[in-house]
């Protein structure tokens, strides 16, 4: 029995230290690979200035080749279709052509972990803030395009603004280039107009009119307003109302105090602001502006104002005007939709980063430079730009006179509209504005460009690594204690709050706000802001 | 034979009690089908009921809308449940046969080995390279057939199960001349049809659901198998609820309610036959596991 007891032991030790020799080679075997491409790349790259200069200063696209391209979302219907007609103008005009992928939406976060960690050979992907964009170029994942700007994609590094190339500088280095498209993406109300014009309420324009409005639809119409999950409602609308900005994405209740102050960086449970929020939204939470189970509840309020059981929902301007637009189409029994944006509580909009959808080169590309030529040719040949886009004239879409886009066709299926994730290159230049937008849409936009403030807040990297097991305390408590009083669901708000601090307070949130602090003050000094 | 009258009163009230529970268990069922033949609007203001208050198959009209592409899939599916489960049964019936000869030198080292693999994993990224890298699978069926024929569990529960063969049958073949792979084709493999049905439902369903696979490696849409096609529409209609959708055309339609239970049914009914084809194997192959070690 011991004898083999003894045996066994050999055989797992025997194991271990052959996973432990296999992973090794495994390591440098990878490695070892990556560097062999680099290598390959460099002479490449080197070959073609050789051949660039003789050849009337145009980059050498004598080899063939097969582009690996990967977008977020899915694939339309009619995308190989659209490919096929693509690759043929492309592989005229630059002896390449893309074979287009999609991740599909499901664990899309998932994949793009896969796609960069494993050194798949892919030469172009979307590429976002809000999808790590910043995280992933910090650790190198993507390839650094600075030289090869000027002299692959000189169009697009001449006419691409300036800010917007500092946006996706990260450390001294470009890593993607930002789609050319100022966007204001501010969080709102839609609101039922027709309802509000009917029961002679004031026009909606701050605090006490929203509460005017959605009293009245509860007392009159008998309606719960916000019928659905009511959380973003009521969370954008603190944050927006006393202007907290959330920094570097979300920071949970770490918040900067103002836009102009960004140094000032609080846990808003612990102002005076967030005790007055608590108790509004507590006669609200018992008015019945909202149900009782709105933070256990999945669905969106929208869909209850579409069968005429709801009257507020939140959306970001563009969401927005879809879904009016939406509304305006599919449901003739609602006769006006309203909108309030929330940057008229303080008077100022931020634009998105430039990075806030773009195109990045990953480091494993085989062909960089024929990537970027190829992105250069969407951006800025309309040709291209609208097959791409939009799909095939006539098929997907048709332009009035006035560059205004129908998709699809009048009395084709609705099917036939065309649309992919194609926000990474986009390029105003080229854009059609659809032809059955939201009236109000143009003016919003118009509003928002004229009291337009820059994005400071949202390009502060934090990765939480010093604070993780506080950060996740923190976010426990939040969760918990936090929301429920946000909805005003608690029976007596003093206690609530004062439970909800001490709680905070055991979980570490002192030094979660320590280290936010830090970086907020690191940040500020290198942008020099006050 | 007459029962008492104690008996029959007792199997009145255990038929009453079964079919209680029977009814309960099947009500959740019901529902889905329910809710799938409803019209959105009354799911939305009132909720899912037992009987539709109108009755309406625009979900499924959706789900169908592109026909060749669900019937696809559904081949996609269909061929690798059954290559995956025969061949899958063949390698795990066979290392297990093996596993469970007394005569094997190194049974136990080699049984070790296998075993000692379920205690840890190489984790997602690792296997992905391996997959991508090295053996060039991207965009492949093999990656999703091979990767899942073998596992240690079920070579484990095999050769539990082949334990229980006398080896006396091994001998007495092997007297009559037979040969290493007549014995265990012509013996063995009859004589363990509760563990072959058993590993064979494990493997048939595993195959039939495995959506993640073909969500990492595969990226034609032709390819896709019917169960990540149809998560695929769901995965859709939950970005529709973030602040990406804001980037989204306002023709980007959210699939409904209605739409996700329509889902449910076109992707259960098929496998739902398999049990009573292979039930009567499966109950007592179930109590195989539990005799472990």
């Amino acid at each position: 029995m011991k004898k083999r007891l003894f045996k066994l032991m050999t055989v797992c030790m025997a194991v271990a230290m052959l996973t432990a020799m296999l992973s090794a080679c495994g390591g440098s075997g990878g490695s070892g690979g990556s560097t062999g491409s680099d290598e390959g790349k460099g002479t490449d790259s080197s070959a073609k200035e050789t051949t660039a200069t003789t050849d009337d200063g145009k980059p050498d696209t004598s080899k063939k080749v097969v582009l690996n391209w990967y977008l977020l979302g899915d694939a339309h219907a009619d995308t190989p279709k659209v490919v096929a007609e693509w690759n043929k103008m492309l592989e005229k005009d630059l002896n390449a052509t893309v074979k287009l992928n999609f991740t599909t939406w499901n664990d899309w976060q998932t994949k793009y972990n896969l796609l960069l960690a494993s050194g798949e050979k892919v030469d172009m992907l979307f590429a976002s803030s809000w999808a790590d964009f910043f995280k992933y170029s910090k650790q190198g994942a993507f390839l650094d395009l600075k030289d090869l700007l000027p002299k692959y994609a000189p169009e697009t590094w001449k006419e691409v603004p300036e800010q917007d190339w500092k946006d996706v500088t990260v450390g001294d280095k470009i890593f993607a280039v930002p789609s050319t498209y100022p966007e204001y993406t501010p969080d709102g109300l839609v609101y039922r107009e027709d309802w509000r014009e009917e029961l002679n309420v004031p026009e909606i324009t701050d605090l006490d009119s929203i509460e005017k409005y959605l009293d009245a639809v509860k007392t009159v119409k008998k309606v719960t307003p916000i019928k659905g999950k009511a959380w973003n409602e009521v969370n954008t609308l603190f944050h927006s109302y006393y202007d907290f900005k959330n920094i570097g994405g979300d920071s949970g209740v770490i918040v900067a105090k103002s836009y102009d102050t960004p140094r000032d960086v609080v846990a808003y449970p612990f102002t005076t602001e967030f005790e007055e929020w608590a108790k509004r939204m507590k006669t609200w939470a018992d008015k019945g502006y909202w149900t009782s189970n709105t933070l256990s509840i999945q669905q969106e309020s929208g869909d209850f104002i579409k069968t005429g059981t709801g009257a507020v929902y939140w959306r970001n301007a563009p969401g927005a005007s879809g879904f009016i637009s939406d509304i305006e189409k599919n449901y003739k029994q609602i006769k006006k939709m309203g909108y309030f944006p929330f940057t008229r509580f303080h008077n100022y909009a931020v634009p998105n980063l430039g990075i806030n959808n773009g195109m990045a080169i990953p480091k494993n590309s085989e062909n960089p430079e024929r990537s970027l030529m190829v992105l250069e040719k969407l951006r800025n040949d309309p040709k291209y730009y609208d097959l791409m886009t939009y799909g095939i004239e006539g098929e997907n879409y048709t332009l009035n006179d006035k560059g205004e886009i129908t998709s699809p066709p009048e009395g084709k299926d609705p099917k036939k509209g065309y649309s992919i994730a194609s926000w990474g290159w986009r390029y105003a230049k080229n854009d059609h504005p659809s032809s059955s937008r939201w009236a109000g849409e143009d003016a919003l936009i118009a509003e928002f460009k004229a009291e337009s403030k820059p994005e400071i807040f949202s390009p502060i990297l934090m990765d939480y690594q010093p604070v993780k097991s506080q950060l996740a305390a923190v976010n426990q408590v939040y969760q918990q204690f936090g929301m429920p009083l946000m909805m005003g669901l608690v029976p007596d708000v003093d206690k609530a709050i004062e439970n909800y601090r001490n709680k905070l307070k055991a979980a570490g949130v002192d030094d979660v706000l320590a280290y936010v602090q830090k970086e907020v003050n690191a940040y500020a000094d290198e942008k020099g802001l006050k | 034979m007459r029962a008492e009258r104690s008996t029959i009163v007792f199997n009145i009230m255990g038929y009453i009690v079964i079919s209680v529970l029977t009814l309960l268990c099947l009500l959740p069922f019901w529902l889905i089908i329910s809710g799938s033949l409803s019209a959105e609007d009354d799911i939305i203001r009132d909720g899912f009921r037992l009987v539709p208050q109108h009755f309406s198959i625009e979900a499924y009209k959706a789900v169908f809308s592109n026909p060749m592409q669900i019937l696809k899939a559904y081949e996609v599916t269909i061929r690798l449940t059954l290559t995956g489960t025969v061949l899958g049964l063949f390698f795990t019936s066979m290392a297990g046969y093996v596993l469970s000869r007394k005569d094997f030198k190194y049974r136990d080292k080699l049984a070790f080995f296998i075993y000692f693999t379920t205690l840890f994993s190489g984790g997602l990224i690792p296997w992905y390279i391996m997959i991508v890298n090295y053996l060039n699978w991207k965009d492949s069926y093999l990656a999703l057939l091979v990767p899942s024929l073998l596992s240690a569990w079920n070579i484990i529960l095999m050769k539990n199960f082949m334990k229980s063969i006398p080896d006396s049958i091994v001998e007495s073949a092997k007297i009559d001349g037979a040969g290493e792979f007549t014995i265990y084709r012509r013996l063995i493999l009859p004589l363990s049809t509760p563990g072959l049905a058993t590993i064979g439902l494990f493997l048939g369903l595993a195959y039939w659901n495995d959506w993640f696979s073909a969500n990492v490696f595969i990226t034609t849409e032709s390819k896709y198998p019917l169960q990540f096609l149809l998560y695929k529409i769901l995965a859709s209609a939950a970005v529709l609820k973030t602040n990406i959708a804001g980037n989204l055309g306002a023709d980007f339609q959210a699939p409904a309610e209605t739409l996700k239970m329509a889902v449910a049914i076109v992707v259960t009914g098929p496998i739902i036959f398999l049990y009573p084809f292979v039930q009567r194997y499966f109950v007592k192959g179930l109590t195989i596991g539990a005799v472990k070690g």
